[in-house]
């Protein structure tokens, strides 16, 4: 037994005790369950997985700090209105803040903040690290660490346009069917129902086989397949919106079918559509990393997550762990737009269970 | 039960429109190109020779309706012609692959849906402790990563670190069932973390919702143990939405495979696909996309007909 393991089960015991003694349930029963499981674990995997499991507990409470940082620093830049929206965000919700406004700086500054360009061959094919490339080289010597940077812009800004298109479009659609009715709205309902019973992924994959893989086709394919799902949320929503009185009051006064959806629907149904869009670029990001991880997305040169991972897929089989850098990129931020979500529509919903 | 059939029967026939109208997008869609099918695959430096003749051998001088239905017809024999590529009657190529991409999702629907179901059911018991916002974290987590990047971690760690399992689902000819199971353990864990986490929030979800409802708080009122509000109150009017999310959940393991079947290697449609996809195979892209949209259309008709029967409610539409 090693200072290391006695530590870990004697951190352990007494957090649990010391939760048991101030009378704090739930998380005595969450550190003396750990306890449990340490045993078990511990008897199989040794202090490796032991070593392992404390540095993922480090990981979690570091996160939950930052969090804690970047909601109390966002509270005190908004105003008091906002502020107090903020202030009962969980932590996952912040977490999810914090996340997003780090890949947005990458994004925009990535340039200024790569070492290198995102196709300057530096070195030697699969480099290891060094001083000068963070996280060692790909399939061509390019340096993976700028590329990863780049990546930002390029794989984000392009599903980011993408769930505009369709968000745009879904949307628009949707207005104006809940407010025209008749037939227009059946017709869209009909169409929306057919494209929706097509697989998204297949889908692509026809319209890319027939009009070649390129950034608009990828973003018009995506507006397609995504906009019928807006268009079926948007149409429940301004549907109940529009048999308000105040509508009615509107009609009767004779305003156009222009000035209802932007003056009287759309301020009124702007909650779920906001946490529709989070939703809706979540899907559609996990989409296009498919694609381009199929080799059918952002072509070469361009950095992006999804085909980073592929060329690069070779290293995983001798232990490496860099491949998956960019695949993790992927899953963080689709992560911390879902936890966001989840509290903005805990919130608009008013669900207190 | 006259009406239950009329009204399973309505739902089937509107499947079969759809499936219909997308057969005839599949088709048109391929007829949107600039140029026409010989064009794209010949390429700019074609001459007119080849042209006419690629024409001439694809029959692209008929009418496009007329060819549609010659297309359509054969698809309803499985005959769905042959590739442009290699030649071969596309049958051939995707009809063995299909058998052994059904293996992986049934593989992966067995381990996942017991597992999700029960999962479900005690993280909705638990619900708002610790135990709960944990599993919603983590099942977060599995559902915002991508199948490649489950896929690969598993390799990582089973497979090169442990040595447990091996990375490439390749399958050879008089292999044993035992075999088998243990090549495909991978890919088929993979589409199960995916699944499961879908599964078990909407489950969650699916029993929250019922918990809610006046005559269960009828049944802990009058003082019945709690285990049998879940058995005998609960349970019965859970079948409807769980059967649901089943449903729904494996016609979503029949796209995630596609992603899966290419990072193990493994000999599916969905690998066929993506191939004839970077080759633009268009009759193979246009049979692997009706029998995917066929599966997706399918299941979720299992999913509504399967509502229709366990929720007498439905059979009643105001």
């Amino acid at each position: 037994m090693s200072t290391f393991v006695i530590g870990y089960y004697a951190l352990l015991l007494t957090a649990s005790t010391a939760a048991a003694y101030f009378n704090k349930r739930q998380p005595f029963m969450m550190l003396f369950s750990l306890t449990l499981v340490s045993f078990i674990v511990g008897i199989i995997g040794g202090a490796g997985a032991l070593r392992a499991i404390a540095f993922a507990a480090a990981a979690l409470a570091l996160a939950a700090m930052v969090s804690y940082a970047f909601r109390e620093f966002l509270i005190n830049i908004v105003g008091r209105e906002l502020g107090k929206e903020l202030r009962t965000a969980p932590l996952t919700a912040a977490f999810g803040m914090f996340v997003i406004f780090v890949y947005a700086i990458a994004g925009i500054f990535a340039p200024w903040i790569a070492p290198h360009g995102e196709a300057e061959v530096i070195s030697s094919a699969f480099a290891p690290a060094d001083a000068n490339m963070l996280l060692g080289a790909d399939q061509l010597g390019r340096d993976m660490f700028s590329r990863l940077v780049y990546g930002t812009r390029n794989s984000v800004g392009l599903a980011l346009t993408a769930t505009i298109a369709a968000f745009v479009m879904g949307a628009g659609a949707g207005l104006l069917a809940a407010t025209k009715g008749g037939w227009f709205d059946n017709f869209m309902g009909r169409f929306a129902d057919v494209i929706m019973s097509i697989p998204s992924l297949i889908f692509a994959l026809l319209m890319l086989s027939i009009f070649g893989p390129s950034m608009p086709v990828i973003i018009i394919a995506v507006a397609i397949i995504y906009a019928p799902r807006v268009f079926r949320l948007t149409r429940a929503v301004a549907g109940n919106v529009v048999v308000m009185d105040y509508i009615e009051a509107a009609k009767l006064r004779g305003e156009g079918t222009g000035y209802l959806i932007r003056r009287e629907i759309l301020p009124n149904s702007t909650a779920p559509l906001i946490a529709e869009f989070g939703l809706e670029f979540c899907f559609v990001f996990l989409l296009v990393a498919g694609l381009s991880f199929l080799g059918l997305g952002i072509q070469p040169p361009t950095a992006d997550w999804g085909s980073m991972v592929r060329e690069n897929a070779t290293l995983i089989s001798f232990g490496e762990i860099t491949p998956l850098i960019p695949a993790a990129a992927i899953a963080l931020l689709t992560v911390a737009v879902n936890f966001v979500v989840d509290w903005m529509l805990h919130r608009s919903s008013g669900l207190k269970e | 039960m006259g009406d239950i059939l009329g009204l399973v029967g309505k739902r089937l026939g509107l499947g079969l429109v759809i499936l219909l109208i997308i057969s005839v997008i599949i088709f048109f869609m391929v007829e949107l190109l600039p140029g026409d099918i010989a064009e794209a695959v010949l390429g700019q430096g074609a001459t007119k020779e080849n042209l006419a003749a690629m024409r001439e051998q694809m029959g692209l001088n008929q009418p496009a309706i007329w060819r549609y239905l010659q297309w359509l017809g054969g698809a309803l024999t499985l005959d769905f012609g042959s590739s442009i590529v290699t030649q071969e009657p596309v049958m051939s190529v995707i009809g063995a692959r299909f058998a052994n991409t059904l293996f992986l999702a049934a593989y992966a629907a067995v381990i996942a849906v017991p597992f999700a179901i029960i999962l479900g059911v005690i993280v909705a018991l638990l619900r708002n402790t610790v135990f709960d916002r944990v599993a919603n974290v983590l099942t977060l987590t599995s559902i915002s990563s991508p199948e490649f990047f489950l896929g690969y971690i598993l390799i990582l760690f089973f497979s090169v670190k442990w040595g447990m399992f091996p990375a490439i689902a390749s399958l050879s000819e008089g292999m044993s069932f035992a075999d088998l199971l243990e090549r495909t353990f991978l890919p088929a864990l993979t589409l199960v973390l995916v699944v499961v986490a879908h599964m078990m929030r909407m489950t969650r979800a699916a029993i929250i919702n019922l918990l809610a409802s006046p005559y269960i708080e009828m049944a802990r009122l009058k003082g019945a143990p709690p285990w049998k509000v879940i058995v005998k109150h609960a349970l019965p009017n859970a079948w409807a939405p769980i059967i649901n999310v089943v449903a729904l959940n494996l016609a979503y393991l029949i796209t995630g495979v596609v992603l899966v079947e290419v990072v193990f290697v493994y000999p599916g449609v969905g690998q066929a696909l993506v191939d004839a996809v970077s080759k633009r195979d268009f009759p193979v892209v246009q049979a692997c996309c009706l029998i995917f949209a066929a599966t997706f259309i399918l299941l979720n008709l299992a999913a509504d007909v399967g509502a229709i029967l366990t929720n007498p409610r439905l059979r009643h539409p105001k």
